[in-house]
């Protein structure tokens, strides 16, 4: 056969092949793998619910590209080597269509390196530590704040409230080491005076000794970078060590209703951070709540949401693109706005737009939507978060392409 | 940022490492008990410990039961459970290459923590039974752990006296000591090894309702009890019964100090390398190892 018949032939097939209906082509298979075990398996199980919320709904409304959606799901223990393992089998032997985000900084850290070898588009939606998404990677996608951000609610309102000394511990971590250093950094700023830090390995459940130095500091307020196991056990902990700090506030696990149903009265007065919450006004995200409420028989978390909303911008990226190719989605993303149940519109910057040191998107947005610290106090009415004003913006950006926009220390944005 | 390390502070970490010490030696108990006899490193010991601490949960979550109470109930299921691993597969491995008994009981352990991961899912779970501290002199005493601590000495008293007293205990020890010379002597050491093991899963479960009490419980929680009971043992010499109950408090208080004196993130170190200073100046542990 000629050269020219194939490139016909190869045409006819590929119009046929267009006009085909959905059923006649195989599902598009997302690949992902998620901490559904170990340390981090109640944030990993809620971000596996919401991608799972987010396909169910893609697939009612008839898919994407005319094709059904398919999660192809693997458990990476909560360790980044796993996730690396289980990302190459995904991409390499699984040959799936696409991937999706794991589960925290540390892991998606990992299992970037990966996706970026294969050049395969990886919207992370709970990925918060920014250096992630530098390093030159360039198809990797952020979805929620940043991590430094997270205990920035607590240490604003210590200082409003006049308190002075602040000790801050987080776990060993990517995203808890940023966290943290975002806290030193406020507190400084902010004239608190940083009177103990000290970090802990991950998996940790004894604090004896740490919160005997840090009760020997007595600082006003304690500051955690905390995951939700730890949150738990330093929670307790200090409990059983009288430590009473004025205020006391986490990063993850705070948010969560298992915090309270775990540790019962131990829970009130804590603040814990979040990225969402379902009494914000955001298009749909009452909707969301309602469904997943009804679907996994449990409240969701910002996890739950950062998921659903990461993989439906994934999506949305691979609609407007009209096509599966890595760059071409690429393209899609970096354009895209998109209003989810996690924010109102993603404001994503414009990739060369001039981002001046405090009117840049990432700033603007940031003063906007920090994570939301709020008193821990649940059953009853989950009180929104004090400082988020509706008209917030969030979501997806590139932090690669934004070599301009100023360090994190100078603008104090999440 | 550091602070100034007081007496006090001192004091605090002490009575932390005794406290835990005392959970350690008692699990470890367990494991220097299947070495001592049946020359096998039982790789499940944690995960047998996870198992105890959900039958404490389960216990109190759905019947409301005191959880100290249902520290023998845990015991006692475990017991059976260790019987029953025993009778049908460790039992194969006693006489194998240790590398057998390794395999063996690594696979027993993946099984459990997956069962386990199943049936109670890898939700966090924990008894929100007492909390809080009495104030000693100005040193916090955690009220769960006290307690803990307080069960945890009588378990391994009870153990102990068993072992050195009763016929039975005797005649594990006997085992324990020769296998073929008790045999000769009309011990029958196939049950004596049941006994064994279904008495040192007992002992793990013990110590993991005793757990379930002061930190939150997950079925990936026992793995880094069998490290710890591993290491407890090598420091006090395998096979030896009261250096186990020794190794336990010296590394309970070895990873405060150090957590004090250093920081947490060192405490590990600094206890695996005084397992390495130990192996090297006394090889068969602080008390002397079984000799072989």
């Amino acid at each position: 056969m000629t050269l020219k018949g194939t490139i016909a032939l190869t045409l006819v097939a590929a119009l046929a092949g267009g006009s085909l209906p959905a059923a006649a082509q195989g599902p598009i298979r997302i690949g992902a793998s998620l901490s559904l075990t170990g340390t981090y398996a109640k944030l990993g199980k809620n971000q596996h619910e919401g991608y799972q919320l987010c396909i169910k709904e893609l697939n009612a409304k008839g898919g994407l590209l005319g094709r059904k959606l398919d999660l192809v799901m693997y458990d990476d223990q909560s360790l980044p080597p796993t996730a690396v393992r289980l990302y190459e089998k995904l991409i390499t032997e699984d040959k799936v269509d696409a991937v999706m985000g794991p589960y925290s900084s540390p892991v998606s850290e990992a299992a970037a390196n990966v996706t970026e070898k294969y050049k395969k588009v990886m919207v992370a939606p709970l990925a918060a530590t920014t250096s992630i998404f530098k390093k030159g990677r360039k198809y990797m996608f952020m979805v929620i704040s940043p991590a430094e951000g997270y205990l920035e609610g607590l240490v604003d309102m210590a200082a409003k409230r006049g308190l002075k000394t602040v000790a801050v511990v987080n776990e060993d971590t990517l995203f808890s080491k940023a966290a943290a250093s975002g806290a030193v950094e406020l507190a400084k700023k902010k004239g608190l005076q940083v009177v103990f830090t000290e970090a802990y390995p991950k998996g940790n459940t004894d604090f004896s000794a740490l919160l005997t130095k840090l009760r020997a500091a007595n600082p006003d307020v304690v500051a955690a970078a905390t995951y939700f196991d730890d949150a738990v056990a330093l929670t307790r902990q200090m409990k059983e060590l009288n430590v009473n700090p004025k205020m006391y506030g986490v990063t993850v696990g705070g948010d969560l209703p298992e915090f309270y149903d775990t540790l019962k009265q131990n829970a009130e007065y804590i603040y814990g951070a979040t990225q969402w919450e379902h009494t914000l006004p955001y298009p749909g995200n009452q909707e969301f709540f309602d469904t997943y409420k009804k679907e996994f028989a449990h409240e969701p978390s910002y996890h739950s949401a950062a998921g659903y909303a990461g993989c439906l911008i994934y999506a949305e990226g691979v609609r407007r693109a009209g096509s599966l190719d890595a760059d071409k989605v690429r393209e899609a993303l970096l354009k895209l706005e998109l209003k989810t149940a996690l924010s109102p519109s993603s404001g994503r910057a414009r990739r060369r737009s001039p981002c001046g040191p405090t009117t840049s998107p990432r700033a603007r947005r940031a003063s906007r939507r920090r994570p939301g610290t709020h008193d821990r106090t649940r059953r009853g009415p989950r009180r929104p978060p004090p400082m988020p004003p509706p008209d917030q913006t969030a979501g997806l950006r590139r932090q690669s392409r934004r070599s301009k926009i100023p360090a994190m220390s100078e603008t104090t944005e999440p | 940022m550091s602070v100034v390390v007081t007496p006090e502070m001192i004091g605090q970490v002490v009575i932390s490492g005794i406290l835990s010490g005392a959970l350690y030696a008692m699990v470890a108990l367990g494991l220097a008990l299947i070495f001592g006899v049946m020359r096998v490193i039982n790789i499940a010991h944690g995960p047998l410990l996870m198992l105890g601490a959900y039958v404490t949960f389960f216990l109190y979550s759905r019947t409301g039961m005191n959880p100290f109470l249902t520290v023998p109930l845990a015991m006692a299921a475990l017991f059976v459970v260790g019987v029953l691993l025993q009778r049908t597969l460790v039992f194969r491995v006693v006489d194998a290459p240790e590398l057998s008994s390794l395999l063996l009981t690594f696979g027993i352990s993946i099984a459990l923590v997956n069962v386990a991961q199943n049936l109670f899912t890898s939700d966090l779970r924990a008894v929100e039974y007492i909390t809080g501290s009495w104030s000693v002199g100005g040193v916090a005493l955690s009220k769960p752990r006290f307690i803990a601590f307080v069960f945890a000495l009588a378990v391994t008293g009870a153990a102990f006296l068993f072992l050195k007293t009763t016929r039975l205990g005797k005649a594990i020890r006997a085992t324990s000591q020769s296998r073929e010379v008790a045999l000769v002597c009309g011990i029958d050491v196939g049950r004596i090894h049941m006994l064994t093991f279904g008495l040192a899963s007992a002992l793990a479960a013990g110590g993991g309702a005793l757990l379930a009490v002061i930190v939150a419980i997950q079925p990936e929680m026992g793995g880094v009890w069998t490290f710890k009971s591993f290491l407890v043992i090598v420091l006090g010499g395998a096979g030896n019964y009261p250096g186990a109950l020794l190794g336990g408090l010296l590394l309970g208080l070895v990873e405060q100090l150090a957590s004090l004196f250093l920081t947490t993130q060192l405490s590990e170190v600094v206890a695996y390398v005084l397992l390495v200073l130990v192996l090297l100046v006394r090889p068969t542990g602080l008390l002397g190892g079984r000799q072989t």
